[in-house]
């Protein structure tokens, strides 16, 4: 009896007896669901326009954020730091198009998929040699990234909102409008869906497909140096960020690998739901930690009713 | 004359292959001393500096006096990125000829522990490990100097308490842990004291994934309100704590973590805030020591050191990283002056690592004054229980801020003999140093 109180109604009562505690754990989940979400997009991006699952979107977050940290270092001014890591990012698209996808064109996917992991672990010992293993302070004020705390008196307790936590959500939301703007309205956004919907059918309507890759890998070198950015500020730039991106799998299962929108609401859904779960159904009832798991239970239970994902495309093959 | 030249050019290809081929520990005239780093990957920042100490020490032996008593020492790193699979894997590919194994993970000494019995390899594990392990007699290859993770808890609750852990009655103590071996070793000890002492011990995981956004335990933290959160943290997840501590609103004074959680690159990562966060020690930066001057005159400046720069020198963990290396080469010294030899093997390397006397004399002669707790290792203890110092965060750097500590070694005994003996039983035939009387 005890046990199915502790599932069915300790839970919901400590989130009304203390909501503006539990409007804290909603707020955690949503900042750590925007940053899944700009993970996954990554992901999908590059797996809509070539199939390929791109392995090195991990590593591309610490290569750009140690970019951008190692640029100041050298005493290049942030705000134009910026800008070049963004270029760094751009040839680094050019690179990897010219000297991977290129020779490996019409390969099966698992080769394509082979080729990103050579890619992580190249820039890997790359990233090491330029900057070092040690952790790294963010560039956050010289960003001009406001870094102090909103208190928020709600219900007779409070809510605390870093600064920082808010400009991340802010800066996805505006990313992903534009990304969404540029997929939707551009002629190269439309080449992009284009060549995800039917390679062949947009080569032979003359889409250039290097062209798109590298515009595809430079997107998700924004969106990769984009994240860096946020979780860089949350807990310092370091290799250690590349784990980060495993959180993105479970989000890319629920939402499907094709859907931009499925990335989105999946990273919410599970950065919201996970968080909720480990603060009152996890720590109280299995010692906690939960979280490293939580999210692939969840897929795992949508996969078993849409095997596409929530917002995956249905795949029908006749033979 | 041309067939005699082809064979003369393919007799020196030959030498020198077999030369190139057989590992250096091979020859008479070095020391071979794997080391199983990791500067890749989620705890490089931590492991780095680590690595840079231990490998500068060994430079500067070989550069200033040619080598220990003549003999060059040579310092091989194998990366295992903290991966304990990898870590396995570098055991074995530099056992041959190691006169010791330096496992850099619980995970991985776990792995390694039976099979230096077999192999007849020195285990050095300096502050981490098993906790048991002190016992030399039944793990005799087995070595954890000067402090193991369990009079590391000790000592922290020694500190906490003033030195009577009675006073921790009806208290809450949150222990912030990485959900692997390491993080999960002071556990036992922290649960047998909660019971004697009458505090409650609140164990708080954090995954690999959640070392960078530790939000979720962090709430727990403010929803239980806890007197104290210890900290076993590593890698980045120490930096995420500091960080969530900050943010919390926890206060600093409270927050203590064990000597793996006192980097100064996390906690340069919030500076001023984490002013008052402290961490126990039982080495301490001293950077104007005779031997950090020796290490920037006959390594740094000659850049034969791999630091990215000089501040590194005076960081908690470059300084540990010396003195571990210290440990080690005053152990294989022993060994050299009690077989007379001058390469001394694996087991002999066991002796002195067993002998291994390191009074505040010798650290003076070494140069090292302050900069590690005296201690004294023997048959029966692997240890050598040297206790630690406390650091606290200043804003800018470590200080030491305590006397040295030692831990409750009567409170620990009783349960280390049971986990050791629990230990040898579950991995019978087990062999125990019968020799050793003490």
């Amino acid at each position: 009896m005890d046990f199915l109180n502790a599932i069915f109604v300790q839970p919901f009562a400590d989130m009304a007896g203390a909501p503006d505690f539990l409007l804290q754990v909603v707020w955690e989940g949503l900042v750590g669901g925007v940053l899944y979400a700009l993970i996954a997009l990554g992901f999908v991006l590059i797996y809509k326009s070539s199939r390929i699952f791109n392995f090195a979107q991990g590593i591309m977050v610490v290569f750009a954020a140690l970019t951008l940290v190692g640029l100041n270092e050298k005493g290049v001014p942030a705000l134009l730091a910026l800008p070049l890591t963004l270029l760094v990012m751009l040839v680094l698209a050019v690179t990897i198009e010219r000297a991977v996808l290129r020779p490996l064109v019409n390969q099966p996917d698992i080769i394509l998929f082979m080729a990103t992991i050579g890619i992580t672990l190249f820039l890997i010992g790359f990233g090491e040699i330029i900057f070092g293993g040690e952790n790294k302070v963010m560039i956050t004020r010289e960003l001009m990234i406001p870094t102090d705390s909103i208190t928020l008196d709600l219900f007779g307790g409070f809510v605390s909102i870093e600064e920082k936590d808010l400009t991340s959500v802010i800066g996805a939301v505006l990313l992903v409008a534009a990304l969404l703007l540029f997929l939707n309205r551009t002629k190269t956004g439309r080449a992009i869906r284009a060549l995800g919907d039917d390679h062949q059918a947009a080569l032979s309507v003359g889409i250039s497909l290097s062209t798109i890759w590298v515009v595809v890998w430079f997107i998700a070198g924004v969106i990769a140096l984009a994240t860096g950015i946020a979780w860089g500020a949350r807990a310092g730039v370091s290799f250690a960020l590349e784990v980060i991106a495993y959180k993105a799998l479970p989000v890319l299962m629920l939402g499907g690998l094709e859907s931009v929108m499925g990335a989105i609401i999946g990273g919410l859904a599970i950065g919201i739901l996970e968080k909720l779960f480990e603060v009152y159904w996890g720590q109280p009832l299995m010692g906690g930690n939960t979280e490293a798991w939580f999210a692939y239970v969840v897929a795992l239970i949508v996969l078993l009713f849409r095997p596409q994902g929530l917002f995956g495309e249905r795949i029908i093959e006749r033979v | 004359m041309k067939k005699m030249m082809k064979t003369a050019a393919l007799s020196a290809a030959f030498a020198a292959g077999v030369a190139l081929a057989l590992p250096a520990s091979a020859q008479e005239d070095s020391i071979y001393i794997p080391n199983l780093s990791y500067r890749t990957g989620p705890f490089a920042a931590t492991g780095t500096p680590l690595m840079n100490g231990q490998r500068d020490y060994i430079t500067l032996l070989n550069e200033r006096d040619g080598g220990l008593n003549g003999v060059k020492l040579t310092y091989d790193e194998c990366e295992t990125g903290y991966n304990t699979e990898k870590g396995v894997e570098c055991y074995e590919r530099t056992k041959e000829n190691a006169v010791v194994t330096q496992p850099w993970s619980t995970g991985i000494t776990l792995q390694v522990l039976p099979k230096s019995n077999v192999d007849e390899i020195p285990i050095l594990a300096p502050g981490y490990g098993f906790s048991p392990m002190a016992d030399g007699k039944v793990f005799q290859w087995a070595f954890n100097p000067p402090s193991s993770y369990w009079d590391g808890a000790s000592m922290i609750l020694k500190h906490i308490s003033d030195g009577d852990l009675s006073n921790l009655n009806g208290k809450k103590i949150a222990l912030l842990h990485l959900d692997h071996p390491y993080g999960k070793e002071p556990i036992p000890l922290l649960e047998a004291l909660a019971e004697e002492h009458g505090f409650t011990l609140l164990p708080i995981p954090v995954g690999l994934t959640e070392m960078q956004n530790q939000s979720a335990q962090w709430l727990q933290i403010r929803r239980e309100r806890p007197d104290f959160v210890l900290m076993w943290g590593w890698g980045a997840m120490n930096a995420g704590a500091v960080t969530e501590a900050a943010k919390t609103r926890y206060p600093m004074e409270q927050f203590i973590g064990i000597w793996w959680s006192g980097h100064d690159g996390d906690l340069k990562l919030i500076g001023e805030e984490g002013k008052g966060y402290r961490s126990i020690s039982w080495s301490v930066p001293v950077p104007d020591s005779q031997l950090v001057q020796d290490i920037r005159q006959y390594v740094v400046e000659p850049g034969k050191s791999l630091i990215e720069n000089e501040s590194e020198l005076d960081s908690v963990f470059y300084q540990r990283g010396l003195m571990i290396s210290a440990m080690l080469v005053e152990a294989i010294r022993a060994a050299q002056e009690e077989f007379d030899t001058q390469a001394p093997d694996a087991t002999q390397v066991r002796w002195g690592l067993e002998n291994l006397k390191m009074d505040e004399a010798r650290l003076e002669e070494l140069g090292a004054t302050g900069m590690l707790v005296p201690f004294e290792t023997s048959c029966a203890n692997h240890t050598g229980h040297g206790g630690a110092w406390m650091l606290e965060w200043d804003g800018e750097k470590f200080v030491k801020v305590s006397d040295l500590i030692t831990p409750d070694r009567e409170a620990i005994e009783p349960l280390e003999d049971k986990e050791a003996q629990a230990y040898a039983e579950a991995n019978a035939p087990w062999p125990v140093n019968e020799e050793c009387e003490m």
